[in-house]
């Protein structure tokens, strides 16, 4: 695959970083969000989480299945400072 | 011995990352111990703000050299920080709130901070227009305060602690502290191996009361939940940190890096405990403080909602010091300002474990204190 390939497309993050970050010693998606930023734009990680996932138990020899899940959080989707601060209690 | 190091550190925030790259660079082999992932604990959940304007002289003392650290530490340690010195600007809506804070500048400017200053609603309508002047007095403003990004500061030191031949250990919790003659002789992890040091050091910030208590020291700090939101990036809008005080307050900036919003409130009651937990009622009531200061923001979208802790202490300052078991010490209750603290706190730290001289800017923060004074800027 190419090296520029997008991973996670809200951050601009290539394939070749995530495998960096894997090398640095990244062994869950949490880390390598934390080191790239994948998963932390727009779309939360909807993207790009299980391509991460899949490419973490591929470099590190282990099955996506024993992957650790990332943290979801609210909202579910990008909601306005406006929509949020009048809706009702 | 394989499982040997000069200095094995519990935590592996902004705390434990410095004092552990000060350590390393000052020539010491250490071992660096985290429960998750490196900022997993209350650094990669703060809002990424470094201000000086704090009440107490060894704060802001502290904070100017924290300053002078982030602002070269993009060379230092040979990676990109984000810092940005885009300012703190205090804002006062009464007359109670301008006197305190005109004399707080006169402690921060006689503490040698020459930046901060006074500025009244017009001037703040003239540098920030965006900013909602109605029932504004005006605020207290320091330009060379600033941002940074915490993960990559955090990544930063634990990169260059392995190059200086230490080692980070993630995902590896402390269970024990090995003990003998009275004197701290190394770690045991919960997986049962043990590694060996005559000194140990407890950055464990939020959960530094279970650590202490691993070596039979009592460490007085309670966590307490604060919640925080970020939107999406959008164009740089050059405003500096907002800090509304009132009840109905919240702080929040922009990232220059990627243009997100990110801000909190402090919750009145606070909420002790550790929980990281977020609610509906902070998602809706941050979103009205924001815009209550900066009206044109409505249509910036929020992406996510999280929680992390402070750690306080009863005084609000934080603890450096030994502890009365030999070779164990505490760096930690930097009572929400461990981000910004931790440049500056990590190196004197680790000068006085090294040196055993405390100097100036650590008087305040022992161990066994009276803990009577307050930060008032917390």
């Amino acid at each position: 695959m190419a090296k520029d390939l997008i991973i996670c497309r809200c951050e601009d993050v290539t394939e070749a970083e995530v495998l960096q970050a894997i090398e640095q010693g990244a062994a869950t998606a949490d880390e390598v969000k934390r080191l790239t930023r994948a998963g932390m734009g727009h779309c939360q990680g909807r993207t790009c989480r299980r391509l991460i996932n899949q490419m973490l138990a591929r470099q590190l020899g282990q099955n996506v299945s024993d992957q650790r899940t990332v943290t979801q959080r609210p909202p579910l989707q990008p909601v306005s400072l406006k929509v949020l601060a009048e809706s009702e209690s | 011995m394989a499982n040997t190091s000069d200095v094995i550190i519990i935590g592996g925030g902004i705390i434990g990352a410095a004092t552990g790259y000060y350590l390393a660079k000052a020539g010491l082999k250490v071992r660096l111990f985290e429960r998750g992932y490196l900022c997993s604990g209350s650094t990669g959940r703060c809002i990424g703000g470094v201000r000086q304007q704090f009440t107490s002289e060894s704060s802001i003392k502290l904070m100017m050299r924290s300053v002078e650290l982030f602002s070269e530490m993009g060379r230092e340690l040979g990676t990109e920080v984000h810092w940005h010195p885009g300012g703190y600007l205090f804002l006062a809506h009464d007359e109670s709130k301008k006197r305190a804070f005109l004399s707080n500048i006169a402690v921060q400017q006689s503490a040698g901070l020459k930046d901060v200053r006074w500025v009244d609603a017009a001037e703040v309508r003239e540098l920030f227009s965006l900013v909602e002047t109605r029932g504004l007095l005006g605020g207290s403003y320091c330009p060379s305060d600033g941002q940074a990004y915490p993960f990559a500061v955090v990544g930063g030191y634990a990169g260059k602690i392995r190059e200086l031949g230490g080692s980070v250990h993630a995902f590896t919790e402390v269970a024990g502290i090995l003990q003998e003659g009275g004197r701290a002789k190394g770690i045991k992890t919960a997986a049962g191996q043990e590694h060996y040091s005559n000194i140990v050091i407890n950055c464990a910030g939020p959960w530094a009361r279970d650590v202490g208590r691993l070596g039979g020291i009592e460490v007085p700090v309670e966590p307490e939940r604060h919640e925080a939101l970020i939107t999406e990036g959008v164009e740089y809008l050059g405003m500096p940190m907002l800090v509304d005080y009132r009840t109905d307050g919240g702080y929040f900036q922009q990232f220059r890096h990627n243009g997100q919003f990110i801000g909190c409130y402090t919750p009145q009651p606070n909420v002790p405990g550790t929980s990281s937990e977020s609610t509906y009622g902070f998602l809706r009531e941050m979103p009205r403080r924001m815009l209550k200061l900066v009206p044109a923001l409505g249509e910036v979208k929020v992406i996510r909602q999280w929680a992390g802790s402070y750690e306080m202490t009863p005084d609000g300052n934080p603890i450096v010091d030994r502890t009365g078991l030999g070779g164990l010490y505490v760096v930690a209750g930097m009572c929400g300002h461990g981000f910004m603290l931790g440049p500056a706190v990590g190196e004197a730290a680790a000068e006085f474990i090294r040196t055993g001289s405390r100097g100036g800017l650590l008087a305040d923060f022992a161990l066994e204190r009276a803990f009577s004074s307050r930060e008032a800027m917390k």
